[in-house]
């Protein structure tokens, strides 16, 4: 059970750190008279969030689906093929050093080609590179999460003769469930990223990745900082949703119950 | 035993690498497939001969080969992002040690290691621009900003991974906590910094890439993107070139940290 004192002592720490930052940063860049291009005070990006709501949460509408729609296919077709590569340990031997390999490969690189395959201001272009940046860490950590199981278990279900498909039920997924989730969170991040990146080489006017762009080449360094702070609480949103979903799927987890 | 086992183990080590070569060649194949198939132009997907060719042509009328400049612009590159590299991994070390001893202080801050990657960097990359006057230090600034973040987190778990009886043992011994963490604490967390290293290692061409994009940094692969991008319609082969180059350079970067991983764990274990 978490106790009242114990729940105090995990969050009171963060808390107060956020708000003596927020606090300094409002005090500083009055007192050091920082100028607002440098970086403008929590009280005025605030203000600026208030005034262009409807056209930052507008663009934000248009970047996170770009993201969670390629999010969903890169790494649903990642676990698909984890899955399939799972059985044929020759055609994993062979596809993983080659997936490692793609997988350092900056694809952020790729975002102006899809940009031109599918034209910038069609939301595909996003879709693809997001797709394209999550199935690799999705697809070697759940390979991972296939194999790396106890030989013992393995062993103990061969000596019950288990069919090939329960032990991939019984034993693999069960034992993959972590790096899935592992998985999952490095790639919400990388589905913003990809998503603003894509955006950044051409997109549409109403998404964060145009906007911010714009907004401080015309020195509107207020309103870019707003639409910056509200990509940052999306990335930190679409992270916290899958730990969430972690804790649900896999209270058992021993990274888990120590966080 | 050492000799009895060596032929299964160059076996095993010859079939991925033709399991490679396979995969590669079905690429190549799939590649030219997909082009006659679909019957698509240069500008959708150049022939891989094409891509090849603008290598070895001037980029420019009376320039230097296509190669040249994207090797220049690799290099270019390869030291933003490796000195972005070494500030990141330096500072995750020290971070992932420090929180690994002060619990405290891992409360109070790691949410916001966590938070901080989770910050699409693109979105703040203008800024580091501004606030760095565009001098070249934002491409390495960036690219330390996404290394930081694996070296961290896994420091820590590497430092809290020792058996905690061999931590006891070593404070039995009157071993101060410089002492357990050099002796104990450090080699074993060494499995784990290497993982982070690989991460960051790919992170940190990503990083210095991104940094170039918005910087209007020329002479990197990033600016060459961006220029080439802007010519697509005229040169497509030229974009891929520069793409190749990018995956080249992240692989190599990738290839280069995981020899000295080898090397470093090979020396480790003997050494216990």
């Amino acid at each position: 059970m978490i106790t009242g004192a114990l729940r105090f002592q995990r969050y009171a720490p963060p808390l107060i750190v956020f708000f003596a930052v927020i606090v300094l940063w409002e005090v500083l860049v009055d007192l050091l008279n920082i100028q607002r291009f440098l970086l403008p005070a929590p009280s005025v990006i605030l203000e600026a969030f208030f005034r262009t709501f409807s056209t930052i949460m507008s663009s934000a509408a248009y970047t996170i689906r770009s993201a969670v729609i390629g999010f969903l296919i890169g790494a649903g077709t990642g676990i698909l093929v984890a899955l399939a590569t799972a059985r044929w340990t020759t055609i994993r031997e062979g596809l993983m050093p080659f997936a490692i390999a793609l997988n350092s490969v900056p694809i952020i690189a790729f975002a102006p080609i899809m940009n031109n395959w599918f034209g910038s201001t069609n939301p595909m272009s996003k879709i693809m590179i997001v797709a394209i940046i999550t199935f690799f860490p999705m697809m070697i950590n759940m390979v991972r999460g296939l194999t790396l199981v106890e030989p013992a278990k393995l062993e103990l279900m061969h000596s019950y003769a288990t069919a090939p498909f329960e032990v991939l039920t019984k034993v693999r997924i069960p034992n993959s469930l972590p790096y899935l989730f592992n998985a999952l969170k490095v790639c919400s991040t990388l589905a913003l990223i990809g998503a603003i990146v894509g955006e950044y080489f051409g997109g549409p006017r109403e998404s964060l990745g145009v906007y911010i762009l714009q907004e401080a080449q015309l020195f509107r360094f207020d309103n870019a900082w707003a639409a910056i702070i509200i990509s940052a609480l999306l990335g930190i949103a679409f992270y916290l949703i899958i730990l969430a979903a972690e804790r649900v799927a896999i209270p058992w987890h021993v990274s888990v119950e120590k966080r | 035993m050492d000799i009895a086992l060596s032929p299964v183990r160059s076996a095993r080590r010859v079939a991925p690498a033709l399991a490679v070569i396979l995969i590669i060649l079905t690429l190549v194949v799939a590649w030219e497939l997909i082009k006659l198939m679909f019957n698509l132009d240069k500008r959708t997907l150049p022939h891989l001969w094409e891509i090849a060719e603008a290598f070895g042509q001037p980029s420019r009328r009376n320039g230097p080969p296509l190669i040249s400049v994207l090797i220049e612009a690799a290099l270019y590159t390869l030291r933003g992002a490796l000195l972005g590299f070494f500030i990141g991994a330096a500072l995750g070390f020290v971070l992932g040690t420090l929180f690994a001893h002060l619990p405290l202080l891992e409360r109070s801050l790691v949410p916001y290691v966590v938070a901080s990657q989770t910050v699409p960097i693109l979105a703040i990359a203008p800024m580091v621009v501004i606030w760095l006057r565009g001098s070249w230090w934002s491409v390495p600034v960036i690219a330390a900003y996404l290394t930081f973040f694996p070296v961290t987190i896994n420091t820590l778990r590497g430092m809290r991974s020792p058996d905690p009886r061999a931590v006891e043992l070593m404070g039995s011994y009157a071993a101060s906590t410089w002492q357990t963490l050099w002796k104990l604490r450090f080699p074993s967390a060494l499995p784990a910094i290497f993982t982070a290293l690989k991460i960051a290692a790919t992170a940190s061409v990503v990083g210095a890439i991104i940094a170039e994009l918005p910087s209007g940094v020329q002479q990197g692969l990033g600016g060459a993107i961006l220029n080439f991008n802007q010519y697509y319609i005229t040169g497509p082969e030229r974009l891929w070139a520069a793409i190749f180059m990018a995956a080249l350079v992240g692989i190599l970067l990738f290839v280069a940290v995981s020899a000295i991983e080898r090397i470093v764990l090979r020396n480790i274990v003997r050494g216990a």
